[in-house]
């Protein structure tokens, strides 16, 4: 007891680093790695050269741009340096506002350094370069498919119910997809094989989370976990002995005309496949409905103030369900869209996309804009990844695998900017 | 519109909340419901908005019976209700939660938001209920989140409103904004049913006061009735409504508190700076509307809260930002605001958690293994001592009453070697008896030569019990006043005026 006490007057008061401070000083080892791996760790006479043109399924390049041609080392020790000097600003002015932008301004630019080192000429005889707009076209693939997952968590959370098993409706819908591709060789019915899965699975979800208000997360887990055993099983006693019904293609691109000629921008945003197209049509309308509706003010209402909503005659459980199935409806879709970007299906096709749409719903901040900034900046990450294997990049592939995770245990942990979920996100409805 | 409830009673297994209650509304009456804490004042209430279905009974309105599945159909049938824990979804504007179900549209099922704030501007000009529709409900104090909650009432078409103990949370002041608000109502043709335990605003407001007790109408009252009057019948027998307290010098300074900042689960420092010293045989009042930070202030104090910055001194040592163990062992006891969450282990037997302070120490534990029988000799001793109600010491804590939950946590803090003791609400839900009980319980805690601090939202208990009286507000103490201040002084206090303003005006 004694010694207790003669303790208790040496406990200092603990002194903890405040949210921008940690991420100034995040961005400023940032910077400096990127200085030193990207600028000093290249040759000081290599050269990076990018090219813009664009690349059709076939191979043949449209029409040619200009390429532009930059030193190594002084463009990476410049972008380390831009994003030191956005870290040391952070932490000399500590700016209230925007700290997100000012970091995903410096992931962009370590990016660039990635992609300007992996550019660099590797000698006199030898000739290498990367070209951007397939690096564009090739990131925003992986984007789709998050932001049909995110946003199908964006339906359901709104309205308090935790998603987890987007992955395993993605698996679902990719796999049906896939085989109805094959057996008619059309989309649309592989779309609406999609929405019917999606649906199924939104509906069990629904039932366990509602009507038995089980834990929503183990729930989710468990289905999910279910659906890509049955999918393995599937596979093994249908689609190997029978390839036939593995043989589908990826989605044909839709090029709109005029506006697929922009230079870069065409045929990153212009050329992509029908996929493309729904899920920025399904961004704006969620949008609208959520935050411009009386249908998005009770789904709110509902996922926030569950008890509220009661009082004013909302109907909680329904409005939940309704919810719980469109979202499954929209995850189920995008498994097909996940089918339509490889062409075909194999058992591991989600390879964790339904848990980075999670972490990008998020990141996004539980709204449709910020999912689709979420779902380009770790599609990005997973198509370099992928892709920097042909390059003798100094980071290691999964280095860049885990880089959204990492960013979302910072946005979860409240380092960067205040996130906060619908306040009744995850937690069941009794009525009284 | 008339509403009368005749014969409701409502059974919850064996125990009648509601026995055979009648009672009726005229149209532009303020009718108080006037009961103590667990008398069946919110059954009845939840009865009448449909959240519950009565047993026996009937609902009639302007004399044609009623029933309500839901309390959307209350509400459809004019039926208001103002809940005591606020129906208002915080991160929606103002205008968003008015007209929550009730929403005007435009084409494509848009909100019309410029209706929405046009029918709040014209409400709030006929009541007097002055607020900012694009105001974000979780960023108003509390007094204009109720008026929000009246004005949904309203769009909602009310006829009825009820009021479920409004009072609790409101400053001085926001109460005379609400009464007024009351009036005005009632003269625009609307009735009012008025719950409280609250005897001064009971008189101050009511037409007609139906007294309940223990589930029964026990009789009615008129607001000219004397307060003892009115006290005993809600009680069912004479009380005293002062506490007594003998004159008690007080000694040397037993806590310290320095220039004290600590912040809330969302970051905000809600305690702002606060410097203030107990000393050896006084108690200190916090005073304060709910949420001004006294909350956050008790929970550092009781090393359940980080402290940002300042120290906290407990007869000499410090002990900021030491662990709970650390603090209790160097002599603070703490009474915590939310006894159920925070004060005890409901599902834990009475004498398991009478020595839940205590678990490694002699002569209750061994060698790492508990000795029941010295568990069970200290529990008999304290039930005794503190007058416990209890079938038996292995009874679950859950099984008694909130006044004796309250006591068993009094009896655990007491009856130890105690420097300093902090008490949160000490009061909160409890039946006039059990008050009494407290009450003196804490003044001979004082008599005995330790400080005391206590925080309470009810002004009365406040001014009853405090030696000296500090009154907090955003964080910050605006002044320390003694007990003999002028409510209307202590109002402008915990309104956030300056003590100095204060004497000047």
């Amino acid at each position: 007891m004694t010694t207790t006490l003669a303790n208790i007057s040496e406990t200092a008061p603990r002194r903890r680093l405040q949210r921008d401070q940690v991420i100034g000083l995040l961005m400023v080892a940032l910077g400096l790695f990127t200085a030193w791996a990207f600028g000093l760790g290249a040759a000081g006479r290599s050269q990076s050269q990018f090219t813009f043109d664009p690349v059709n399924a076939s191979g043949t390049v449209p029409w040619h741009l200009g390429a532009l041609t930059l030193p190594t080392r002084v463009s990476c020790l410049l972008a380390g340096a831009l994003i030191i000097a956005g870290g040391v600003e952070i932490l000399w002015r500590r700016p209230r506002r925007a700290l997100l932008a000012r970091f995903g301004g410096g992931a962009v630019l370590f990016f660039l350094a990635i992609l300007t080192w992996a550019s660099r000429t590797h000698g006199p005889s030898q000739v290498s370069f990367v070209n951007l707009t397939s690096v564009l076209v090739g990131g925003i693939a992986p984007a789709v498919v998050l932001t049909y997952g995110s946003l199908s968590g964006v339906l359901c959370e709104r309205a308090g119910v935790v998603n987890i098993a987007i992955e395993g409706q993605f698996l679902a819908g990719a796999f049906l997809g896939s085989l109805i591709d094959s057996v008619t060789h059309n989309f649309f019915f592989a779309t609406l094989g999609g929405v019917v899965v999606g649906a199924g699975l939104g509906a069990i979800l629904a039932f366990f989370a509602l009507r038995y208000q089980s834990d929503q997360i183990i729930a989710g887990v468990v289905l999910a976990s279910l659906v890509i055993s049955l999918g393995s099983y599937l596979n093994l006693q249908v689609l190997t002995p029978y390839p036939q019904y593995n043989a589908g293609s990826p989605a044909p691109n839709l090029m709109i005309p005029l506006l697929g000629k922009i230079p870069i921008l065409g045929p990153v945003l212009f050329d992509e496949n029908g996929f493309f197209y729904l899920v920025v049509a399904l961004v704006l309308l969620i949008s609208f409905g959520l935050f411009r509706t009386r249908w998005g003010l009770r789904v709110r209402a509902v996922g926030e103030h569950p008890k509220a909503a009661a009082s004013v005659g909302i109907d909680v459980i329904r409005t939940r369900y309704v919810n719980v199935i469109l979202g499954g409806v929209v995850a189920g879709v995008g498994g097909v869209a996940l089918f339509a970007w490889q062409g075909q299906f194999q058992p591991g096709i989600t390879s964790g996309y339904g848990y980075i749409a999670l972490a990008g719903l998020i990141f996004g901040r539980w709204r449709p804009s910020g999912v689709v900034v979420a779902a380009l900046l770790f599609g990005m990450s997973v198509y370099l990844a992928n892709n920097l294997q042909t390059y003798q990049v100094p980071v290691s592939t999964s280095i860049l695998l885990m880089f959204p995770y990492v960013v979302t245990i910072f946005v979860v942990s409240g380092l960067i900017g205040r996130v906060r979920a619908p306040a009744a996100d995850g937690i069941p409805y009794k009525r009284d | 519109m008339r509403v009368e409830l005749r014969g409701i009673t409502k059974r919850f297994g064996t125990f009648t909340a509601n026995d055979q209650i009648s009672l009726t509304v005229e149209p532009g009456q303020i009718h108080c419901l006037l009961g103590e804490n667990g008398a069946g004042k919110s059954t009845l209430m939840n009865v009448l908005f449909g959240l519950l279905r009565p047993d026996e009974g009937q609902i009639l309105i302007d004399g044609e019976p009623v029933t309500f599945a839901n309390s959307g159909e209350a509400v459809r049938r004019g039926i208001g209700m103002v809940h005591q824990h606020f129906m208002l979804v915080p991160v929606f504007s103002v205008a968003e939660n008015v007209v929550l179900g009730f929403e005007p549209t435009k084409s494509f099922n848009r909100l019309d938001r410029l209706r929405a704030r046009e029918s709040i501007h014209e409400a709030s000009q006929r009541f007097g209920l002055e607020v900012d529709p694009d105001a974000i409900v979780e960023e108003l104090p509390v007094g204009i989140q109720q008026r929000v909650e009246i004005l949904k009432a309203l769009n909602h078409d009310a006829q009825l409103l009820i009021l479920d103990e409004p009072t609790a949370v409101l400053t001085p002041q926001e109460i005379d904004a609400l009464i007024g608000i009351m009036r005005s109502l009632k003269d625009a043709g609307k009735s009012i049913l008025f719950i409280s335990h609250k005897l001064r605003e009971v008189r101050e407001v009511s037409d007609v006061i139906t007294v309940i007790r223990q589930g029964r109408v026990v009789g009615t009252a008129e607001p000219t009735d004397s307060e003892t009057q009115l006290a005993s019948l809600m009680v069912g027998r004479d009380v005293s409504l002062t506490v007594t307290k003998e004159a008690h010098e007080a000694g040397a300074s037993r806590l310290e508190i320095r220039d004290l900042v600590v912040r809330d689960d969302r970051g905000v420092a809600v305690v702002d700076g606060v410097s203030l010293d107990v000393r050896a045989g006084e108690i200190v009042a916090l005073a304060g509307v709910q949420g001004n930070g006294q909350t956050e202030l008790v929970e550092a104090l009781a090393g359940v809260r980080p402290v940002e910055s300042g120290t906290i001194t407990l007869d000499g040592r410090d002990i900021t930002n030491a662990t709970p163990r650390e603090i209790l062992d160097a002599g603070l006891g703490h009474v915590p605001e939310d006894r159920q969450r925070d004060g005890l282990v409901l599902s834990m037997s009475v004498a398991d958690n009478l020595v839940l302070n205590t678990p490694r120490a002699t002569p209750y534990a061994r060698r790492g293994s508990r000795r029941r029988s010295e568990v069970r000799r200290n529990a008999e001793e304290r039930i005794r001592d503190f007058d416990i109600r209890t079938e038996s010491p292995e009874a679950p804590v859950s099984s008694l009453s909130g006044g004796n939950q309250q006591k068993v946590i009094l009896a655990r803090e007491l009856s130890r070697p105690l420097k300093v003791l902090v008490a949160a609400q000490p009061t909160r839900g409890l039946d006039v008896g059990s008050i009494e009980y407290v009450h003196r319980q804490i003044v001979e805690t004082r008599n005995a030569g330790q400080g005391v601090v206590i925080i309470s939202s009810e002004l009365d208990e406040v001014l009853a019990l405090g030696d000296r009286v500090a009154v907090m507000h955003h964080g910050k103490i605006m002044g320390v006043v003694a007990p003999s201040t002028s409510r209307e002084t202590i109002g402008l206090l915990m309104a956030g005026v300056v003590l100095e303003e204060v004497a000047g005006a």
